[in-house]
């Protein structure tokens, strides 16, 4: 229980209660949201927003208008500052959703795209156009930069560009010819950028050492002081300590959230070893501190960190900050996204601590990835062993080599259940399914590559990536935007969603239809016309619904599950965008079972029109009886997409199992069985189904119980309550 | 007779499950069984044949071959490994049917999986006999002839103990315990890895003087690697009237529990 004491047990008490009241004003003031929690907070009512860069539309694009707005932002950005917190600062506004019409399934986007528009609306694909961030900064250009390097590194870079332009013939760094003038002003934008980060963190130093003043306790008083002596030692230096460390970390993350909601981390226990060692040999740093510290940065928002796997030449990096790190995060009741990662070399001591803490706080974290199949897969694609282990879990459902990579991943999605529902409705025998669905998806799959193509062409000019430039290596010295040649690596991401929709779909048909002859191919083409209504249309339903399901093991849906991930794998992997850009597959539906259910009408499976459709790779809730976990572990093993992006496993455990003294190994053994078998991820629930009923009847009840929706986690009474509905009807019946 | 062809009634086949014997594990529930207890919540496994749900008509139970079996027992190999789980023969009585479980138990057990077989123990010695048969020797005892030197390897027997009054006994299950108690000495006695399971019924078996008299027992067998008190409860009182039976009177309600 939080007290009036002033150590750390006391202080994280304190802190997470903050936390819930926080995420409770928020629900008040912005309503229930089906996203990550992101750690922001609500601004004072009376602070006003008055962005310098806006047109009379309420839009703005280009670098110039991006840094304008995001300086004054950084510059006027409230100072939230907690005497019991290590860290300065709470990030409050999304500049990114500031234009006017924002969206979350479409972003604003500054050039006309319309003539893709007929096709991505008929296989609701959900382009990525002007889509930002998504792909992953390398924290270690900031740590061993600071503010001031990187600023001096804009600088130099604008004076190579100036002169260029003055004197053609000199060579810019970085092969690809940059356009001189727009690097100029790309430049002149990530000055702009920095200096109100700069302003930003003045500004919290000077907040925390006016709050000090006021503070008549000496033991937060000191903390406050310190709070400040951080804040200021990193306006322009790199940071020395790891108290330091944590605080750049903390005001990076803080200043790209608020410029586009950037969430990506980094390999945490690799990034602050070196400054956990030297303050640790040099007496000026306890384990209890840092924990703290630790505490501290994942609650102050929970992008994803991985900890533990090999690297790059495949040594074990688990290291004692690896455990500090899993115990803060245990310590955390919120919502937190920390990913091990499994591998033959490991640490299986972490690995197991983690699965107690998991089984333990049931709050769905940490997360376990598949080093065998992401490295094997990335290997395929084209790249080196040494870069395949490199390639980390820092998103939803994704891997990234840090500040190398631009992906657009997450974020491009072909809905298959409705590529499916087109090849259907124009097919007359069940023997040509399979090849309109081919068809179908190919022309899906080229009208994607060519939105990215579109992307990549222009978003440079609408949204560069300002914050997310200065971390990754190539774009500030070839004065070009990440979304724009300034990458070293493009692997463009395209996720199939509504898998066991469609594979469900073409196995009842093999069954019912084409084996059994329960059902002639029209009858059950008018059932699903009409919705599966009538009397006849109840009895087709059943008898659909009644067929072996994807998941259940060695049914016909089984292997058209397998049959559709090849058909992706060769329709994605197997080919480039018109302009040449490699592009890689997963499966992934994010949390938009529900938008992209409402885009289809009745499928063969059974499932009524505007139904959600499946979640991710997993099987439909009831895909056998006894839902076994096994089953369903080898089912998401065998649709793997295979060149190094996920195909994520959802895995609800039942408090049953997770009462069992022997609960840790067994849960052990179906994460290590789903990886040898080639799985990438497991995203865990550990559920306690009369706790989630009741929270769902009265979300009032536990405004501390977190779930994690997929990739992410969430607070559970900040779902809307259609999206709780499903989170219960997948979390309920695949649990038991 | 090739084993694969064997055939046996089986009315339920689960994966993944994370009971009854040592990691992560596939049930194959064997149809029949020759006792009636009285806290029984399997009715449906009672009978040897297959029956039919009076309320919904779906069929309960359909002849199989061990080898249709193994098929859905080999997809989880993977699981079992990483666990040190494997195949639990279940039901009704596995030892009823003893040609289908022997053969099921050997397959298995053939192909790396270790095998739990959970039995009431009423079944003639020469069943177990043909069971243990099946299970390779471990490695301690092959050649040294001393023997019960080490367990035997992969093969486990899940083995209820529900009475040691033998009167109380017929009257819980119908049947006597003296075969019951004679075989688990055998089993232990030739070395069989042994988890003794008690079923705890209010009222019926739960007095200090039974546990007490269980326990006393057990002490002496050298095999036993743990005994579990399974508490009882009342979930499959409802299945007895899907299947047209009578459920037992004279159980804790489920409010109790």
């Amino acid at each position: 229980m939080a007290t009036d004491e002033f150590n750390y047990p006391a202080r994280m008490a304190r802190l997470t209660a903050r936390k819930i009241e926080q995420t409770k004003a928020k629900l008040a003031a912005l309503g229930t949201r089906d996203e990550d929690d992101y750690g922001l907070v609500l601004p004072p009512a009376s602070f006003q927003v008055e962005l310098p860069a806006r047109d009379a539309t309420g839009q703005w694009s280009g670098p110039r208008a991006w840094a304008a707005n995001f300086r004054w932002l950084m510059e006027n950005h409230p100072c939230y500052i907690d005497p019991d917190d290590a860290i300065a600062g709470r990030w409050m506004f999304m500049l990114s959703r500031m234009r006017l019409g924002y969206q979350l399934s479409r972003s604003n986007f500054a050039f006309d795209y319309s003539h893709l528009e007929p096709e991505q609306k008929k296989y609701d694909i959900t382009p990525g156009i002007g889509k930002d961030a998504h792909f992953a900064p390398d924290y270690q250009i900031g740590l061993d930069l600071g503010w001031g390097g990187l600023l001096a590194k804009v600088r130099e870079a604008r004076l190579r560009f100036a002169r260029e332009r003055e004197a053609p013939g000199v060579e810019a760094q970085g092969a690809a010819p940059a356009d001189s003038a727009y690097a100029l002003e790309l430049l002149d934008s990530e000055e702009q950028a920095i200096l109100g980060v700069q302003a930003w963190i003045r500004h919290l130093a000077a907040a925390a050492d006016d709050r000090a003043m006021s503070e008549d306790d000496p033991a937060r008083r000191a903390n406050l002081e310190e709070t400040a002596r951080t804040c200021y030692a990193i306006v322009d230096a790199p940071p020395r300590t790891f108290r330091e460390a944590v605080q750049w970390i903390a005001v990076f993350n803080m200043a790209s959230r608020t410029y586009n909601r950037d969430g990506a981390g980094g390999q945490l226990d690799e990034l602050l070893r070196p400054y956990y060692e030297r303050d640790r040999a040099a007496g000026i740093l306890t384990d209890e501190d840092a924990e703290f510290l630790v505490f501290c940065l994942l609650l102050n928002d929970p992008h994803y960190y991985q900890i533990g796997g090999p690297d790059a030449d495949g040594r074990d990096q688990t290291s004692p900050l690896s455990y500090l790190i899993l115990e803060a995060a245990g310590k955390l009741k919120a919502s937190c996204n920390l990913t091990i990662r499994v591998w033959d070399g490991m640490d299986r001591r972490l690995f197991r601590r983690g699965v107690e803490i998991l089984l333990a706080n049931r709050q769905g974290c940490p997360r376990f990835s598949g080093d065998k199949a992401l490295v094997e897969g990335f290997m395929r694609s084209g790249y080196s062993a040494e870069l395949a282990r490199r390639r980390i879990a820092v998103g939803c459902n994704w891997m990234s080599l840090p500040g190398l990579e631009y992906t657009l991943n997450d974020v491009v999605k072909i809905n298959v259940a409705k590529v499916f529902e087109v090849a259907f409705a124009e097919t007359e025998r069940p023997e040509d399914l399979e090849k309109n669905y081919v068809r179908h998806f190919r022309a899906a799959v080229d009208v994607t590559a060519r939105g990215i193509d579109f992307h990549l062409a222009h978003q440079y000019l609408n949204e560069p990536e300002l914050m997310l430039n200065l971390l990754s290596h190539g774009p500030i010295e070839k004065g070009m935007d990440v979304s724009h040649g300034g990458a070293t690596y493009y692997n463009m991401a395209i996720d199939g969603a509504g898998l066991a929709v469609v594979a469900d779909s073409f196995g009842a048909i093999e069954e019912r239809v084409v084996k059994e002859k329960a059902l002639s191919f029209a009858a059950l083409k008018a059932a699903v016309a009409a919705n599966f209504e009538g009397e006849e249309g109840a009895r087709i339903r059943a008898l659909v619904q009644g067929a072996g399901r994807y998941g259940a093991g060695g049914t016909a849906a089984d292997r058209w599950a397998v049959r559709l991930t090849e058909i992706l794998r060769a329709e994605v992997a197997g080919r480039t965008t018109p302009d040449g850009f490699k592009l890689i597959p997963g499966w992934f539906s994010w949390a938009d079972t529900i938008r992209f259910g409402k885009a289809v009408g009745a499928t063969p499976n059974g499932r009524l029109a505007g139904e959600p459709i499946s979640h991710g790779a997993n099987p439909l809730p009831g895909f056998r009886k006894d839902g076994a976990l096994t089953a369903m572990a080898a089912a998401i093993a065998s649709v793997q997409p295979g060149y190094g992006n996920t195909a994520p496993w959802q895995l609800e455990v039942d408090i049953g199992l997770a009462n069992d003294p022997d609960a840790a190994e067994k849960v052990m053994a179906l994460i290590e069985g789903h990886f040898a078998l080639g799985g990438t991820l497991v995203n865990i629930n550990v559920v306690d189904a009369k706790k989630i009923l009741e929270a769902h009847r009265d979300p009032s009840k536990y405004p501390d119980l977190v779930v994690r929706v997929t990739g992410f986690t969430a607070y559970f009474n900040s779902l809307s309550p259609a999206f709780r509905q499903l989170v219960v009807d997948r979390l309920i019946r695949e649990a038991v | 007779m090739d084993g694969m062809a064997e055939r046996g009634v089986v009315f339920d086949i689960k994966r993944g499950v994370a009971k009854d014997g040592p990691g992560l594990r596939t049930s194959v529930f064997l149809k029949g069984c020759p006792l009636r207890c009285r806290w029984c919540h399997n009715p449906e496994s009672q009978e040897f044949e297959p029956e039919r749900a009076v309320t919904t008509g779906e069929l309960c139970g359909m002849e199989t071959t061990v080898g249709t079996v193994m098929e859905e027992v080999r997809r989880d190999k993977v699981f079992y490994a990483a666990s040190g789980g494997g195949l639990t023969i279940t039901g009704g009585e596995p030892l009823a049917q003893p040609a289908f479980t022997t053969a099921l138990a050997a397959a298995a057990l053939a192909e790396g999986i270790g095998v739990a077989i959970d039995t009431s123990g009423f079944a003639p010695w020469s069943v177990f006999e043909a069971v243990l048969a099946a299970a390779p020797l471990p490695a301690a005892k092959q050649g040294s002839g001393t023997a019960s030197a080490a367990p035997l390897a992969d093969l486990l027997f899940l083995y209820d103990l529900k009475c040691m009054d033998d009167a109380r006994h017929k009257e819980f299950t119908g049947v006597s315990n003296a075969r019951i108690l004679d075989n688990l000495r055998r089993l232990d006695k030739v070395g069989a890895r042994i988890w003794i399971r008690c079923p705890v019924v209010p009222g019926l078996n739960d007095s200090d003087t039974d546990l007490a008299a269980i326990r006393a027992f057990v002490a002496p067998l050298r095999h036993v690697e743990r005994v579990d008190w399974l508490p009882y409860h009342p979930l499959g009182l409802e299945k007895y009237a899907t299947f047209g039976k009578t459920a037992p009177s004279g159980l804790p309600s489920p409010q109790r529990t």
